[in-house]
């Protein structure tokens, strides 16, 4: 969640606001530090559990650790083979990463009180890491774009479509502005549900605050409304992570498919 | 730590530390975690489709074996059929025989004991007969009350035989062989 930062160290009375964070100067550049403590751990819990499934995965009968890693490849798989196709089979580690990975971070969001207590912010409740995923997965896609039509081809791509060749500058037009929509789009769509998320969970635990006299209707509203927020919270960052995992695989379809 | 408020929609530097810690654990899932789980998702799979083979092979020498089994019970079941029916046969042929053994046996014997009775009543007869003459001349003497001599009165002696000759014949069963 973005704000949880400055939720952390301000008084519970406090204005909620977003884009606040701890700072660190490394090489003369500002780095959040809440946001870099949160994403390493992210990596960290995503690594452990990959090396613990490595280490315990067996062809026999697997447990049940082993069965959702194996569960999450093979419909991954399945996914890359029904819209690539077997050309597709280098993108599977990538849109597997990418799901484990975001869904670690997001779950992140239901630890915790919320906000003025959370330690872990979701690290995509911030725009750092959600546009980071998204350039590298567009830069990727244009890569898979070349290699599979060849630069004439990639080229006639952004010239010679949707319109007849002769429009070619509405055609340029056009096309730069879908290529630069797509890593934005990508990353706003996860960062803004992530954001919302945190923003509600501040907003529950700011309601503490409330009273009536002496009855704390504030108080009454956050224990109802936390936990059911909070597994509508880990529902979208679920969501959230397969959608930004299929989006990948469908961009790199249609980067690497033979139809303009 | 110093906190700073900046324009949330707008990355800084950290950007660049975001996707260094991704780069990293998509090496280390990429490189060490998916093969081996591929790996061990190919060799369960490899091995379920052996199993299918295995169990369709089974499967079908189960068929094969049941199928071996309904002829051979069916073989058999003919086999009895036509051993039952050979030892119908044959014991029809076995009473048939015995009933026309035992026919001709009771009619032997009924045709010996006929024989035998004939001949004991040819004794009887023949016995009765040498004593009626001595009888009737003892009886006479009685009722005359003087001797007679067989050779005076051979005709008297001849009818009395006579007559007891054609009693027994008259006293003998109708068809005269029982």
């Amino acid at each position: 969640m973005s704000g949880a930062g400055t939720l952390v160290a301000r008084p519970l009375l406090a204005n909620i606001s977003v884009g606040d964070h701890v700072l660190v100067r490394f090489l003369g550049f500002n780095l959040d530090a809440d946001l870099l403590w949160s994403t390493g751990v992210a990596a960290v819990v995503t690594i452990v559990l990959g090396l613990w499934a490595r280490a315990r995965a067996t062809s026999g009968v697997p447990g049940k650790f082993q069965l959702c890693w194996e569960i999450t490849v093979t419909a991954t798989q399945k996914q890359v083979e029904s819209s690539i196709g077997p050309r597709g089979a280098k993108i599977v580690p990538l849109a597997l990463t990418l799901f484990v990975f975001i869904l670690v971070g997001n779950l992140f969001g239901i630890v915790g009180l919320g906000a003025t207590y959370d330690v872990l912010l979701p690290p995509a409740a911030d725009i750092n890491l959600p546009l980071a995923l998204a350039l590298f997965v567009i830069v990727l896609v244009h890569i898979a774009s070349v290699r599979s039509r060849g630069i004439v081809g990639y080229v006639k791509h952004y010239l010679a479509q949707p319109f007849p060749i002769f429009l070619f500058p509405f055609n340029l037009f056009i096309n730069v502005v879908e290529e630069l929509a797509k890593p934005i789009t990508l990353a706003l769509r996860l960062f803004g549900n992530l954001l919302s998320g945190g923003l509600m969970l501040a907003l529950l635990a700011y309601l503490v605050n409330w009273r009536l006299g002496i009855v704390p209707v504030g108080g009454i509203l956050f224990i109802v409304f936390d936990p059911v927020w909070k597994l509508f919270d880990l529902l979208i960052g679920v969501i959230q992570a397969f959608i930004f995992a299929l989006l990948t695989i469908l961009y790199f379809d249609t980067a690497m498919s033979d139809v303009h | 730590m110093p906190i700073a408020t900046s324009n949330f929609l707008v990355p800084n530097f950290t950007i660049v530390f975001e996707l260094i810690a991704f780069l990293i654990v998509l090496g280390v899932i990429g490189w060490f975690v998916l093969p081996i789980l591929d790996k061990m998702l190919t060799e369960r799979q490899e091995q379920i489709r052996s199993e299918l083979e295995a169990a369709d092979k089974a499967k079908e020498d189960a068929e094969e074996a049941d199928t071996e089994r309904r002829r051979a019970l069916e073989d058999a079941r003919s086999q009895a059929r036509e051993i039952i029916a050979q030892a119908t046969t044959t014991a029809d042929q076995i009473v048939t025989g015995s009933e026309a053994r035992a026919q001709e046996e009771y009619e032997r014997i009924v045709r010996s004991a006929d024989a035998e009775v004939a001949v004991a009543r040819q004794t009887a007869v023949d016995e009765v007969t040498s004593k009626v003459g001595v009888i009737v001349l003892a009886a006479a003497e009685r009722v005359v009350g003087r001797e007679i001599r067989a050779s005076d009165h051979q005709d008297l002696i001849d009818e009395a035989i006579a007559a007891v000759r054609s009693e027994s014949e008259a006293g003998a069963p109708a068809g005269g062989t029982r």
